[in-house]
């Protein structure tokens, strides 16, 4: 999918978005960014910050920049930070796959449901790799093609409509931590059962 | 528009990651190598290159 398709889809979402996702995505965003070990003064970019659903969670004694594709959605988050007055929060619109940041500016990246919604996933991780610092910390929260029956169904099923809303359900998890070229430390679901995987990982440059 | 010293301090333009600067009217940030501006809009800085004008 190209980028301004992209950009359409997005600025269409942005007055449903928090009402529609905060059921789906906020608790597993919640559990990612809580179990990140963020330690005072740490600078951390969120990568696909949308409306912002994610800044509440993030400590205040860090630094966190928020990016995304979509100035319709960066404008909600930007509510949300004024509102909080969430000092320590700033937003900006980027090209995940071309970031406008030098490199090894972050200790920390966080990206959430934004390597399926992007034409090339590998091209964002080269990315987070460039301006993560050596040995910094990659946090990871989005769908991976299913190995169970039942939800391999179910994608097949919804895959066209995921599509249509530029969602690809088809990126294989470990050909994924392969190619990126991550040290996983950790890999899990919030359920047994569920659509979303959490990576934990270290960036070895 | 003011942008914060530190942040300043880490971005790069996104087309050749080379050094950015605000403008003099402090209304976008100038890549002199590539000559664009990365407009802000609504205190959100873009920096999307297809959404930047030529720096004159």
């Amino acid at each position: 999918m190209e980028l301004e398709s992209i950009k359409k889809i997005y600025a269409g979402y942005s007055s449903v978005y928090d009402a529609l996702f905060k059921r789906f995505f906020y608790p597993r965003i919640k559990h990612a960014i809580t179990y990140m070990d963020i330690k005072p003064g740490d600078r951390i970019l969120d990568v696909g910050v949308g409306t912002g659903l994610s800044l509440s969670v993030f400590p205040r004694y860090c630094s966190v920049v928020g990016i995304d594709l979509s100035t319709e959605m960066l404008r909600k988050a930007k509510q949300k930070i004024d509102e909080n007055r969430l000092d320590n929060i700033k937003v900006l619109s980027m090209d995940a796959m071309s970031v406008g940041f030098k490199d090894d500016s972050f200790d920390k990246v966080f990206i959430s449901h934004v390597v399926s919604v992007v034409p090339d996933p590998y091209k964002v991780m080269q990315e987070v790799k460039r301006v993560c610092r050596k040995g910094g910390q990659v946090v990871i929260v989005n769908h991976f093609k299913s190995k169970n029956k039942l939800l391999e169904t179910v994608e097949k099923i919804i895959n066209p409509v995921c599509k249509k809303i530029g969602w690809r359900s088809d990126l294989c998890l470990n050909e994924f931590i392969d190619k990126s070229g991550l040290n996983v430390k950790e890999k899990y679901m919030l359920k047994k059962i569920d659509f979303w995987h959490i990576l934990f990982a270290t960036n070895d440059k | 528009m003011t942008i914060d010293k530190e942040l300043l301090e880490i971005l790069a333009c996104p087309k050749c990651k080379g050094k950015i600067k605000l403008t003099e009217k402090k209304d976008g940030l100038a890549c002199e190598r590539c000559r664009l501006v990365y407009p802000v809009k609504d205190d959100i800085p873009v920096m999307l290159v297809d959404e930047a004008a030529a720096l004159k």
